[in-house]
């Protein structure tokens, strides 16, 4: 059973400039008494601090807060990229992150070749990417355009490859960063509703997004940070009502999109 | 991946090695990319080195006023072995750099990153180490069982290997200068191990190679492809290096494995 136990979480995450990062800086620094390493300092965010919340089976929870205030941390944390500075993050079970959907891609090699390559890196097996390969394909609608190297795809059809690899697999914790973008109006259709089916077969979903409309159908609950601290953390409309409450200017993405018809939610 | 930062250092380290489908695919690819739609493709890293050991050789074995019978069968390893461990010790520093996308985004052991650079040297020396086969046979090269010991010899090189790159990952992601450092140090000690030279000849500064633990990494390949064993003391020094270095590399690992991830 998939499972989020993060207690008193804070992390801390160091920003180099050029001067630390020079060994001979360091070690003058020393020989000099101290003085040249104050030169270059260390800044060090705190990205998180001391949250603490729970995750269990059936939580599809919408990350919300303005930019900068530690939602990508957060996924981060959840996926074990990023170490806890203090505190714990326990995260049972396995977990699909979503933070780039060209992971693993290769410009130059063809769409066949990148499922392979991404696949690998996403940590599907060669049969699993055997396997999938038809519904890849028929899901992209590349035809012959998977055999030609990568390079030569526009965006909407690099983001339709990228994405149909993305979601191949049947993940228990599943965790997307603000990953839906650009792309043709049909190609959304479908990609929406494949999202939504991997979302279903996973047990808890984690996912950040300025677009409310998206997160309404996919969320029951929301988790709301501010500057590294979780503000409030509870059902989705409770805390979306609180959370746009504050707002003075509503924080609407560019992008007119909305939900395809029919598309109910999941609340 | 239910894969914790730091849980245990050692995973990071052993765990590396449970990914050959990640690493030996990320390898691979990275030599197919620098050959993509060239015409000879991996081939050219064959080529390329033997045209320098041939020119190499001839020139030199003028120069020492050496057999080249003997010269060029001895300089072909030599540049071969080394030619893997320079590249990899200075494509080493950027193991993680070169990885950054995915560092920064799945969760794999560092371990990975590492194996992929070590890897894709192996790839190359096995594309170079074929240039031997017909100088041994052009130079009449005596085959002897002990032909074989090259296998285990070429094996301690890359665990050796595989430490060096593991440490210098780390220290360079953190500390910028050292990739630099690092390239000039490879660049003197191609002079001042045995390759172009035989240890002999330095007469009585022959300790000078005595005391280089590449001098007797080369030799665990060399000695056996030439025909014989190589001395005790070239296994002793290998093994030495790999147990005392990969100590280093998981005391290291254990320092900073929680921080990597920000450096990178």
């Amino acid at each position: 059973m998939a499972r989020i136990l993060l207690n008193d979480l804070s992390v801390d995450i160091p920003i180099f400039d050029v001067g630390t990062a020079s060994l001979k800086k360091a070690l003058l620094g020393r020989a000099i008494g101290g003085r040249f390493a104050q030169a270059g300092s260390i800044v060090t965010v705190n990205a998180l601090k001391n949250l603490s919340f729970e995750a269990h089976v059936g939580d599809r929870i919408a990350l919300v807060g303005d930019n900068g205030s530690g939602k990508s941390t957060l996924l981060r944390v959840l996926s074990s990229v990023y170490p806890p500075t203090v505190g714990t993050a326990i995260v049972e079970g396995h977990v699909s992150p979503m933070f780039d959907a060209t992971l693993g891609m290769n410009m130059d090699a063809t769409g066949l070749e990148n499922i392979r390559m991404s696949g690998t890196i996403w940590g599907l097996t060669r049969a699993q990417i055997e396997g999938s390969m038809e519904d890849i394909a028929d899901f992209t609608e590349l035809g012959s355009y998977l055999e030609v190297p990568v390079r030569t795809y526009s965006n909407g059809m690099l983001l339709r490859l990228a994405f149909a690899i993305a979601t191949v697999r049947d993940p228990e914790i599943m965790l997307i960063d603000e990953v839906i973008g650009v792309g043709d109006q049909k190609f959304f259709t479908k990609a929406f509703a494949r999202l939504q089916g991997v979302i279903q077969r996973s047990q808890i979903l984690v996912v950040a997004s300025h677009a409310d409309e998206i997160l309404r159908v996919l969320c029951n609950k929301a988790l709301w940070l501010e500057h590294g601290k979780l503000v409030k953390y509870g059902a989705f409309e409770t805390v979306m009502a609180a959370y746009r409450g504050t707002e003075l200017v509503t924080a609407e993405p560019d992008s007119e999109w909305s939900p395809p018809l029919g598309v109910a939610a999941t609340n | 991946m239910a894969y914790a930062v730091g849980s245990t250092i050692a995973r990071e380290f052993i765990d590396g090695f449970r990914f050959p489908q990640i690493w030996g695919m990320l390898g691979w690819d990275d030599i197919r990319q620098r050959y993509r739609r060239s015409l000879l493709g991996p081939f050219w890293i064959t080529l390329s080195m033997g045209v320098f050991i041939v020119l190499l050789g001839v020139i030199y074995a003028r120069l020492f006023k050496t057999d080249i019978a003997v010269y060029l069968p001895y300089l072909s390893v030599g540049l071969v072995t080394w030619g893997f461990i320079a590249t990899t010790t200075t494509e080493g520093c950027r193991a993680f750099q070169e990885g950054e996308r995915i560092l920064k985004q799945i969760k794999l052991p560092y371990g990975v990153y590492i194996l992929r650079v070590v890897w894709r040297n192996v790839i190359i020396f096995l594309h170079t180490i074929v240039i031997f086969i017909p100088v041994a046979v052009l130079f009449k090269v005596e085959p002897t069982w002990y032909m074989l010991l090259a296998l285990p010899g070429m094996g301690l090189i890359y665990i050796n290997q595989v430490w060096v790159t593991f440490v210098l990952a780390i220290l360079c992601s953190r500390y910028r200068d050292i990739m630099p450092i690092v390239a000039t140090s490879v660049q003197i000690l191609m002079f001042a191990t045995p390759i172009m030279y035989v240890r002999d000849s330095l007469g009585e500064s022959a300790w000078i190679a005595d005391i280089n633990p590449l001098y007797h990494l080369i030799e665990l390949v060399r000695a056996p492809l030439l025909g014989q064993a190589p001395a005790i003391l070239s296994w002793e020094v290998g093994i030495a290096t790999a147990v005392v270095g990969t100590a280093m590399a998981l005391a290291l690992l254990v320092r900073t494995s929680r921080r990597i991830v920000f450096w990178v």
